[in-house]
């Protein structure tokens, strides 16, 4: 509702035709940007449904986007023999799994970081808040040898504990402390007052009265938490022992999907079918998260 | 390496005391109070995160940086040794030689400057055409969005067939309509880098569309309507009104496509491969600790864009400040 | 609300501190029972471990696995035990090389290693392959079809071996009236036969050839195009790998990528052939190592229902004949296990025909070995790789700077389209030059 409200002016003083007319040019607009947008979808649907011979017809030509209607029974097929046969749900779990424990140890560490250092002062917050700059610039792309290096050493040799070097890593993120650090400096300090006002000590100002204010926030790191599990295929595959018959595999569904697609044999109408299961909880939580998110961004005024 | 790391934690944690002894002696200075009890709850709660961060974050980049002064080759891990400043003088001499290295910064600065406007103007454009109350824009909001979120390989494959070259390439048969003859869009080195240009912008913008958003729906409506009374057309009240009030929200912007334009790696790699005019930094720094395997000199790269970044980012802070 | 919250609260303090305790528990990783050089289990076997590039639930990992489990029920007696430890490389090379490299750090590196044949010179001179000329007899080294050479000592056997060659469409030859049946491993065809069998295709209205010139990402193109410059007489590098003025830049070699130029120009081949192009019919022939035969005896059913439809054909030969081969090798590594008995009894084991045909029965690649005997048919596309295999096979160049030549012969073949093939060779040449001195500090 607070989208209506907060509205630059669309007012009703042109004349009904006109506005008509407007509206039809905005959607044919909007309808042909959308596409462009969503070709991708559009060829992973396509290809989901097609045979190996009718998607190497298709490729090149404006049908790799428009679904195999004359043999629908092969759609079928390729969604039941990646779901029958290639147990993606199993990993699927496993990845709600991960990005449960790590949205809730995201949040908790990094929301605690962000309100240290949006409320409260303490000698040495100058070199903390430099450091979240400069760890936010750094180009992260040789640190991943050493970071496995620590990681090995910090877990040792024993396999059941390398889940752990797959949540931990992740459960920080500077760029979250950033975000909650930006929200919470935007929260009136009389909130607060009121509750110490009543004896609360910080933690409990923290929990009781922040936390419930700060819903956007937490909705946008978590979907973001979300999608950066949900997507992350190279630290796991480096971190967790390689698929085991018999046992169940640690492996988050995109690594586990990394390796279906060298499967011998697979087709791309299968190898696609996976990839547009696995983008639906992608998609699902974005688009109910979407209003919050735009909150979150929007409440926290974002100074660099 | 655990010595090492400790050694690290020694220094973070005498930095840290020299910081806050600092803190205290100034504080008088700087009208600053300091209360025992709440810095203490602060500390417990920065804990578990600077923790983290020293651990999973703050040390492998400072391994990965000071790795930057040694002979680090990725097969000989036990035998590293200083080198000094070897291998800057190496990057120095292939930039001077004009070498793989001097086109990776060409095209970088390319990129850079192609796709930072061309983004943030897209994102600010699609989030004025979604910001109005209907069914559709809702809609249109999540199609925006969906390459953020869509497999990077597929969405690098998609483009291959768009841009394929001959007249199978789904752009060239477009084109080929209108009588234009099909061209090899990603070889051409004219061509190659607008085109990742594109496809980048077109990949990230939905991002920062939902950002703007945000930034709109935090403009008060009765400026608006304050600016109507005025007298001010459409075009005024975006630059008074609109620009003005999403001001923060577009150096956040900046400053972040900025950032993540520097570091691009992936489009060159899935649509090119290694070749002169599409290499950028990341990549270059990605082939030679990787494929070629000399950790310590793309350690140095990784040095020099860390400052390189750095000191811009501290420049479009200074010039954008709000005063 | 407040019970949840405290819940989670206490929650995060456990995992930060059960954190804290691995830490110190797992601080020295590389505790039991080692320090000896030897490996043993509670029950005094010897302990050997090995190390496989695959997942364990591919078909090829089972293989493996089984071959392993053979080997423990046969080494029984004498208390060996070989353990396998799989660490997929999917997660690209540098995953891989990654978890390599952090294994000599701890200390943990694995007895035996699989290993990409054209790494050979670089492990080998990095010190982490164990030479092993001496242990392995002149006999047995004759009996596989290439070795890991470095400086003239014998540091790994491969696994399997791979060729590649021409796929082509029979429908498409018949209608054009092109008989091939004349070329075979045996007697391969020459540069003009090659030539002059596209410019027929072409003239028959087909896009004569995919030579895979689009495959420059990785290491597609310079696996499947080197033998090109072999054959033209041309060479990379020098027999120590540490030469490559006068090598890659000579004229033989350039004569080998003017052929490739030359189909380009004619219009026999080019970059904007589509990956699936040959499978619908739209390409005569397909340059492509043997993983594509399953492909075609499986996925096109519309274009290719029976082996009648489509066929392989070799390299063809200039001034010599060349193939491609190589694919991934065992060595025992250079651990701190000083005592490499056991290593070298399961090296023999997985190497053994035996074990080759076990694996390559589950891979559909080509034996290592020269007396695993597979009956395949004359003339059918596993006999020509086979053959072709034996009579030209020549591996890519052995060189520390692999990785290098691999980028800079992907450069070449993706600028052959507009550029100069002297100019590209000479910039190939002092870039790899320069990485090879590098190396050589």
């Amino acid at each position: 509702m607070d989208e209506i409200k907060n509205l630059p002016n669309f007012r009703p003083n042109k004349t009904p035709v006109k506005k008509t007319v407007k509206e039809v040019i905005y959607y044919v607009v909007g309808i042909v940007l959308s596409l462009i947008f969503i070709l991708p979808i559009l060829y992973m649907l396509a290809t989901s449904t097609k045979s190996e011979s009718a998607y190497a017809e298709s490729v090149g030509t404006l049908s790799m986007f428009l679904p195999d209607f004359a043999n629908l029974g092969i759609a079928f097929d390729n969604y039941k023999s990646v779901l029958v046969n290639y147990d993606i749900w199993k990993y699927a779990l496993n990845s709600f799994i991960y990005a449960a424990i790590v949205i809730v140890l995201n949040i908790l560490i990094n929301g605690l970081a962000g309100y240290a250092m949006a409320k409260l002062t303490f000698p040495g917050k100058k070199l903390l808040s430099f450091m979240i700059i400069f760890l936010i610039v750094v180009p992260v792309e040789t640190s991943i040898i050493p970071l496995y290096s620590i990681v090995k050493i910090m877990l040792g040799l024993k396999q059941e504990m390398s889940v752990i070097g797959v949540i931990l890593p992740a459960a920080i993120s500077i760029f979250n402390i950033f975000l909650f650090m930006q929200f919470f400096q935007n929260i009136p300090k009389e909130y607060e007052e009121a509750a110490r006002m009543d004896g609360a000590n910080t933690l409990d100002v923290f929990f009781k009265v922040i936390m419930p204010l700060s819903k956007p926030i937490l909705a946008t790191v978590a979907v973001f938490c979300f999608i950066g599990v949900w997507n992350d295929y190279l630290w796991p595959s480096m971190i967790l022992p390689a698929a085991d018959d018999g046992s169940w595999s640690l492996l988050p569904i995109q690594t586990a999907l990394i390796t279906i697609k060298s499967i011998e044999g697979i087709t791309t109408g299968e190898i696609m079918a996976s990839l547009v299961i696995t983008s639906i909880p992608i998609f699902v939580t974005y688009v109910a998260a979407q209003k919050y998110i735009v909150q979150g961004f929007g409440t926290s005024g974002l100074k660099m | 390496m655990t010595n090492t790391s400790l050694i690290i934690l020694g220094l973070f944690i005498c930095a840290f005391c020299g910081f806050a002894v600092y803190d205290l002696a100034t504080a008088k200075r700087h009208k600053e109070v300091y209360r025992a009890k709440s810095s203490i709850t602060a500390y417990l709660m920065l804990l578990p995160s600077v923790a983290l961060a020293f651990l999973f974050i703050l040390l492998p980049i400072l391994y990965s940086l000071g790795y930057a002064f040694t002979d680090y080759y990725l097969l000989k891990p036990n035998e590293i040794g200083f080198v000094f400043l070897d291998n800057f003088a190496e990057l120095f001499k292939e930039i001077s030689e004009k070498g793989m290295l001097y086109n990776a910064i060409i095209n970088t600065v390319t990129f850079v400057v192609g796709v930072v406007p061309l983004q943030i103007g897209l994102a600010l454009l699609l989030a004025l055409f979604v910001n109005r109350p209907c069914f559709g824009s809702k809609i249109f909001k999540v199609c925006f969005f969906a390459p953020v979120v869509i497999s990077l390989s597929v969405t690098a494959f998609l483009w291959e067939q768009i841009l394929a070259p001959g007249e199978g390439g789904l752009l060239n048969a477009m084109l080929g309509m209108f009588g234009v003859p099909p061209h090899d869009w990603l070889r051409d080195p004219n061509t190659a880098m607008p085109c990742i240009i594109v496809l980048s912008a077109w990949q990230g913008c939905g991002y920062q569309m939902l950002i703007f958003l945000s930034g709109l729906s935090n403009i008060r409506k009765d400026l608006y309507e304050a600016a109507a009374l005025d007298g001010a057309n459409g075009w005024h009240k975006f630059w008074n009104v609109t620009w003005v009030g999403l001001r923060s929200t577009f150096v956040y912007i900046l400053i972040t496509v900025f950032i993540g334009a520097c570091r691009i790696l992936t489009q060159p790699m899935l649509m090119t491969g290694y070749m002169s005019h599409t290499v950028t930094l990341s990549y270059y720094m990605y082939n030679l600790g990787y494929t070629e395997r000399w950790v310590g000199e793309s350690s140095a790269v990784a040095l020099l864009m860390t400052i390189f970044i750095g000191g811009v980012t501290l420049i479009q802070r200074r010039m954008f400040r709000e005063k | 609300m407040k019970k949840l919250l405290c819940s989670l609260t206490s929650l995060l303090l456990v995992v930060i501190m059960l954190f804290g305790m691995t830490a110190c528990v797992g601080g020295n990783p590389d505790g039991t029972g080692d320090g000896d050089g030897t490996s043993t289990d509670k029950e005094g076997n010897t302990i050997v471990k090995i190390m496989f590039h695959v997942d364990k639930s591919s078909t090829e990992g089972q293989a493996y696995q089984k071959r392993i489990d053979a080997f423990n029920a046969a080494y029984k007696d004498q208390k060996i035990k070989a353990q396998a430890i799989f660490k997929a490389r999917s997660a690209g090379a540098s995953g891989y090389e990654t978890e390599l490299q952090n294994n000599q750090l701890e200390g943990t590196l694995a007895d035996i290693i699989t290993f990409d044949a054209p790494n050979t010179a670089a492990y080998a001179s990095a010190g982490l392959l164990y030479d092993i000329s001496d242990l392995i007899s002149k006999d047995e080294q004759d009996k596989f079809f290439s070795l890991n050479m470095y400086n003239g000592k014998l540091y790994g056997l491969p696994i399997q071996e791979s060729s590649a060659g021409f796929f082509y469409n029979k429908k498409i030859f018949r209608e054009a009236g092109i008989d091939v049946g004349g070329y075979t491993a045996e007697n391969p065809w020459t540069f003009e036969q090659f030539k002059d069998v596209c410019a027929r295709l072409k003239a028959h209205g087909v896009t004569p050839v995919d030579m895979r010139l689009d495959a420059t990402k990785d290491e597609t193109a310079p696996y499947l195009l080197y033998p090109f410059i072999y054959a033209a007489g041309g060479d990379f590098v020098s027999s120590d790998g540490y030469t490559a003025k006068g090598y890659y830049n000579s004229a033989e070699t350039a004569k080998g990528f003017q052929f490739i130029k030359d189909l380009i120009t004619a219009g026999y081949t080019s970059y904007s052939i589509g990956a699936t192009d040959f499978f619908t019919g739209k390409v005569g022939m397909y340059l492509s190592s043997g993983w594509t035969i399953p492909d075609l005896d499986n996925k096109y059913r519309e274009q290719f229902a029976s082996r009648d439809d489509w066929g392989l054909l070799p390299y063809p030969k200039g001034a010599e004949a060349a193939s491609a081969t190589g694919s991934w090798s065992y060595a025992i590594t250079n651990n701190h296990h000083e005592d490499k008995t056991a290593s070298l009894e399961l090296l023999k084991w997985m190497t053994s025909a035996e074990s080759s045909e076990a694996i390559t029965t589950a891979t559909g690649m080509i034996p290592a070995r020269r007396d695993v005997v597979k009956n395949y048919a004359q003339g059918s596309p596993e006999y020509t790789l086979l053959k072709q295999l034996e009579l030209s096979g020549r591996e890519r160049p052995v060189t520390v700077a692999y990785p290098t030549f691999s980028t800079t012969f992907n450069q070449i073949i993706y600028g052959l389209g507009n550029g100069n093939v002297t100019d590209l060779l000479n910039n190939a040449t002092n870039t790899l030059q320069d990485a090879m001195d590098k190396v050589k500090k």
